[in-house]
């Protein structure tokens, strides 16, 4: 019996893997897995044998919040308050395991991170907080409307000081309209501009993340 | 830890802090670099004092204060990124990804909250209940001088809040998620409870009358002053600089893993005000955080303040909140 198969559904990432009745790994897939899950692999070098490429790879999660159980060939962790500057503290969890292929021993990964899942999902918050900004500004637009129009002050003559400085002098205000009542209306732009940030920040930490992690795994499966 | 007596405290006996200028790094490498990192921050500063004196009424307005914040911002992660602090405060993709929620907390959600309890509201509602009209005597001052005055007498307020968090529970709980950041990078300011963040943000200005251009002016000291409180470079700052203004190397003091560090240098822009109270030490820190640098997710960021103010109140009305009475034999 391989290690994978002696793990029980409990000590496996949710959803990352899930032992077949063969025992090797095998991957329960979601529709939605691509948003927070990387795969990958990493070919081992000739010769390499799997508890040298685990104990080369050791360091990566001998790091605060990190729990791993190394089983044979299997190695599975999960992580909690990782440091900011852990180089794995986007994952929350996954599974490591090594594959004979015909070409040879094989690293195969696949990391579950939260940090993805909760970027992917905060455009649609920001969105909701954007709308719900219109929906206050619809229910106070009759207040405001109610309000009687305030006299503009003329403003107040440059100080001697300033106009010999050479500031501009005050600007004269506007009979109608202008930025001051712009201003008191709430504006959903900036939950629009964050639901932008968002989406854009996921779709660099998706790809740049998944490049980066598997970059490191086969600099740590290198270096001695 | 021996630490090092500052007054009657005795700093760095609990995490490394160091004490004193003369202690601290200066920026290395050649003498172009040397240059940029010792008169950036003065330049900037007066740069912007310079541009909303000079600019026109058509482009002295709030939008366009907004489109500079952002782009010295960005100008600012592009510094940390060239040339950082620390190496252990490098900014990376989820740390970014996590300040930018708080951030945009601030933009959003806050600021509509702030506009129905803020001190907005609050001042607009005294006023009208006692007839009180706005102290108009203000804008007849030299636009510099309203300036400075808005921006001390805001920061003022915030010493003392600031203070206060860190000396009576019911504030600190609220405060407290902001001392778990580990690292100093430009977004990190934002990194808090909301109601901590909404308690920052009150002040008084809302009693004076202000002309515009002399807000903009005001907000130019906490763009090129108040920022450089979280960000991870070094500057050569001058020496009248840092006696003025709040630096790096202070705040990072503050948010020191030392119990004594962490109540010292309070003020956001004017640290002559910690000095005038006996509270500034002037110094700096790479080891940051509470409970030995244990980061704090934005979920436990976001409950904290309830969950601790509950336990609290729990503690103090319940029976078994208090040491049982033993009876006499």
């Amino acid at each position: 019996m391989t290690t994978a198969a002696m793990m029980t559904a409990d000590t496996l990432p949710t959803g990352a893997a899930q032992p077949d009745a063969s025992g090797a790994p095998t991957l329960r897939k979601r529709l939605t897995d691509w948003i927070w899950h990387i795969h990958g692999s990493v070919p081992l070098d000739p010769g390499q044998s799997p508890d040298e490429a685990f104990d080369r790879l050791d360091p990566l999660f001998r790091t605060t919040g990190t729990a791993r159980e190394r089983n044979g060939d299997t190695l599975t962790f999960s992580k909690r308050d990782a440091a900011a500057q852990d180089r794995m503290a986007v994952f929350s969890g996954g599974m490591l395991w090594i594959e004979a292929q015909a070409e040879g021993l094989v690293l195969r990964y696949r990391l579950l991170s939260k940090a993805l899942l909760y970027c992917f999902l905060a455009p649609l918050l920001f969105l909701a907080f954007a709308q719900a900004t219109v929906a206050l500004g619809k229910l106070e637009s009759p207040k405001i409307e109610a309000k009687k129009p305030k006299a503009k002050k003329t403003p107040a003559p440059l100080n001697p000081i300033d106009k010999a400085l050479g500031a501009p002098a005050p600007e004269q205000p506007k009979k109608k309209g202008g930025d001051d009542d712009k201003d008191k209306k709430p504006s959903p732009t900036a939950g629009y501009v964050f639901a932008g940030i968002f989406a854009t920040l996921y779709a660099i930490g998706r790809v740049f993340e998944a490049r980066r992690v598997g970059a490191l795994f086969r600099r740590s499966l290198r270096q001695g | 830890m021996d630490g090092v007596r500052v007054g009657k405290r005795v700093i760095g006996a609990q995490a490394p802090v160091t004490v004193g200028w003369e202690n601290i790094p200066k920026v290395e490498g050649g003498p172009a670099k040397r240059l940029f990192f010792t008169w950036f921050q003065p330049v900037m500063l007066f740069a912007l004092l310079a541009f909303w004196f000079y600019a026109p009424n058509s482009i002295a307005k709030a939008s366009t204060a907004v489109a500079i914040g952002v782009g010295f911002k960005v100008l600012l992660l592009g510094l940390e990124w060239l040339a950082p602090r620390h190496d252990s405060w490098r900014l990376t993709w989820k740390e970014l990804t996590s300040d930018l929620f708080y951030v945009g907390l601030g933009y959003t959600l806050l600021r509509v909250v702030d506009s129905y309890i803020g001190d907005g509201a609050i001042i607009k509602a005294v006023q009208h209940s006692f007839d009180w009209d706005k102290l108009s005597w203000f804008t007849s001052l030299p636009l510099l001088l309203q300036a400075f005055l808005i921006s001390f007498v805001f920061d003022f307020g915030q010493y003392w809040m600031h203070r206060g968090m860190h000396n009576w529970h019911p504030l600190w709980i609220a405060h407290a998620p902001h001392h778990y950041i580990t690292q100093l990078n430009i977004n990190k300011g934002a990194v808090g409870n909301p109601v901590e963040l909404f308690l920052i943000g009150l002040g008084v200005g809302g009693f004076f009358d202000f002309v515009p251009r002399a807000v903009l002016l005001a907000g130019a000291f906490g763009l090129a002053v108040g920022t450089y409180q979280h960000i991870n470079v070094r500057f050569n700052s001058p020496r009248w600089w840092r006696f003025l203004f709040n630096t790096t190397e202070h705040h990072s003091v503050h948010h020191s893993q030392d119990f004594e560090a962490s109540r010292s240098n309070y003020t956001n822009t004017w640290v002559i005000i910690d000095r005038m109270f006996g509270t500034c030490v002037d110094g700096e820190a790479e080891l940051l955080g509470m409970e030995g640098g244990r980061p704090m997710s934005i979920g436990e960021t976001m409950s904290f303040t309830f969950v601790e103010a509950w336990k609290s109140i729990k503690a103090r009305f319940s029976p078994n909140g208090y040491p049982h009475a033993v009876p006499a034999e």
